[in-house]
């Protein structure tokens, strides 16, 4: 359970980490705010890396439902 | 001239018995031509050579156990025996198994096939799907004890553990193997989060890798709206999967790797964004500063400045809190540290003073020494549980 909240946020937080990364270049951002974002970012960074020295493989075997073959599997 | 006169019945019945008796159990050689796959499972064909040929049927059931799906103008060897239809007057060949006349006859099959489906577009470019730049959710369609399948593990644990993986697993190789890739597909397709599918299998010889040279197969690929990579065999291995899929990979392994970034890869890339973020952040200060300074030297703007100390003060304070925040963490474990060597010093002195023993200390400083001892000045006994301040001269209280 802990597992997929890492890894569902994990892409996120890239994603977030990267757009934090674009708009420190826009000048139109004053200082607060790019301290803020600044600040963001390296907690981020740090969240992140973290996730990725805890992570432990997940694998899982998908059984198939019987109903299955009636679907759509037509060949020509 | 014949003595007796038979009806046909009778002398239907005659050739039948005939025939069947003395043909029960043939190997015959032919190219298949007219083959039809009836909807009610059973194959009706002409097996023919240059001069003759002849009418077979393979039943539903038998077939199944047939690794390939014949074409036409392909050259096998069956296994049969002879039966007459008396109502039509003819006989034909009962199919009971069914094998490529050579492994030329497989790659013959494998060309016409791979000519029909790219006509048909499933080889198209514009059809391709992009695959996912990181996958969090991986399925593959492999056999469940397969090696390909260990070695794709070894591989995500090794790499990007972060990864979750999804297995269908399937036959294959040999009886219902295709069908079974197939369903595969279509059942990791229901899954919502799946964003990227392997089908991978190990190594093998042209007959093993068949299934994946299948229509069947080809159509599940093509249908499957998840991105598929194929890795099947090794590198010289091409299969129809190959070609029909979004992405093509060499072997298992190497599909897996081309899906998950290197741990070592991720790691740097998040370190880059905090140098980046730094970097852009004193740029940001250092172009703050200088407006700020252009302003102050700028002949015709005078702006009250005391606005501008403010601003200049604010400017120097953010500059404090990013280092800060820099240096917080290691500030943070230097005091934890220095916390804990105090602790543990201070620790040290009160279980000797526990023990009985009594420090003795002088204007401000502890005397080991009796030489060190002034007699006429106030001092303060520290005994474990409390201090004593003798202020008096000690002699005069004596």
């Amino acid at each position: 359970m802990k597992k997929k909240t890492n890894q569902s946020s994990f892409k996120n937080d890239l994603q977030r980490l990267e757009e934090i990364s674009i708009l420190l270049d826009s000048s139109e951002l004053d200082l607060e705010e790019a301290i803020s974002l600044y600040e963001e970012g390296i907690q981020l960074s740090k969240k992140c890396l973290e996730t990725l020295t805890t992570a432990e493989l997940k694998v899982n075997e998908l059984k198939a439902k019987i109903d299955f073959k009636n679907d759509d599997d037509s060949l020509n | 001239m014949a003595d007796t006169t038979l009806t046909v019945s009778e002398i239907t019945r005659l050739i039948k018995k005939d025939l069947e008796e003395n043909f029960s159990s043939l190997s015959i050689v032919g190219e298949i031509s007219n083959f039809k796959a009836h909807s009610s499972g059973h194959w009706y064909f002409t097996l023919k050579d240059s001069d003759a040929q002849i009418s077979c049927t393979m039943w539903r059931g038998v077939n199944n156990y047939v690794f390939f799906s014949p074409q036409d103008g392909m050259k096998v060897i069956i296994i049969g025996r002879i039966t007459v239809y008396p109502p039509r007057g003819n006989y034909q060949i009962e199919v009971r198994a069914m094998q490529p006349a050579g492994v030329g006859e497989l790659q013959l099959a494998f060309e016409k096939l791979k000519e029909k489906l790219q006509r048909e577009g499933l080889f198209d470019l514009e059809n391709k799907k992009e695959l996912p730049e990181l996958p969090m959710k991986i399925g593959i369609v492999t056999s469940i004890g397969g090696a390909a399948l260990k070695d794709m593990i070894s591989v995500a644990k090794r790499r990007f553990p972060l990864v979750e993986i999804s297995i269908a697993s399937c036959a294959v190789q040999g009886i219902g193997a295709a069908e079974s890739i197939a369903e595969a597909i279509h059942l990791l397709n229901k899954q919502n989060d799946v964003e990227v599918i392997v089908v991978a299998r190990g190594g093998g010889s042209l007959e093993d890798l068949w299934a994946f040279n299948e229509e069947i197969v080809a159509y599940a690929i093509y249908k499957s709206k998840i991105p598929v990579v194929t890795g099947i065999g090794h590198e010289i291995d091409f299969t129809i999967a190959d070609f029909v899929a979004d992405y093509r990979a060499a072997t298992p392994t190497a599909a897996m790797e081309i899906l998950t970034p290197e741990k070592e890869e991720i790691e740097n890339l998040i370190r880059n964004f905090d140098d980046e973020l730094t970097e852009k952040m004193y740029d940001k200060i250092a172009g703050i500063k200088e407006q700020i300074s252009s302003a102050l030297h700028s002949y015709g703007f005078r702006s009250p400045f005391d606005m501008l100390k403010l601003y200049n003060q604010k400017v120097d304070s953010a500059v404090y809190r990013v280092n800060q925040t820099i240096d917080k963490y290691l500030t943070i474990q230097k005091n934890k540290i220095a916390l804990l060597a105090s602790k543990l010093s201070a620790n040290d002195v009160q279980k000797t003073l526990a023990k009985g023993f009594v420090l003795v200390k002088q204007q401000d400083k502890f005397v080991p020494r009796a030489k060190n001892f002034q007699s006429a000045q106030p001092h303060t006994l520290i005994f474990y549980d409390d201090r004593i301040e003798i202020k008096k001269n000690y002699e005069e209280k004596n």
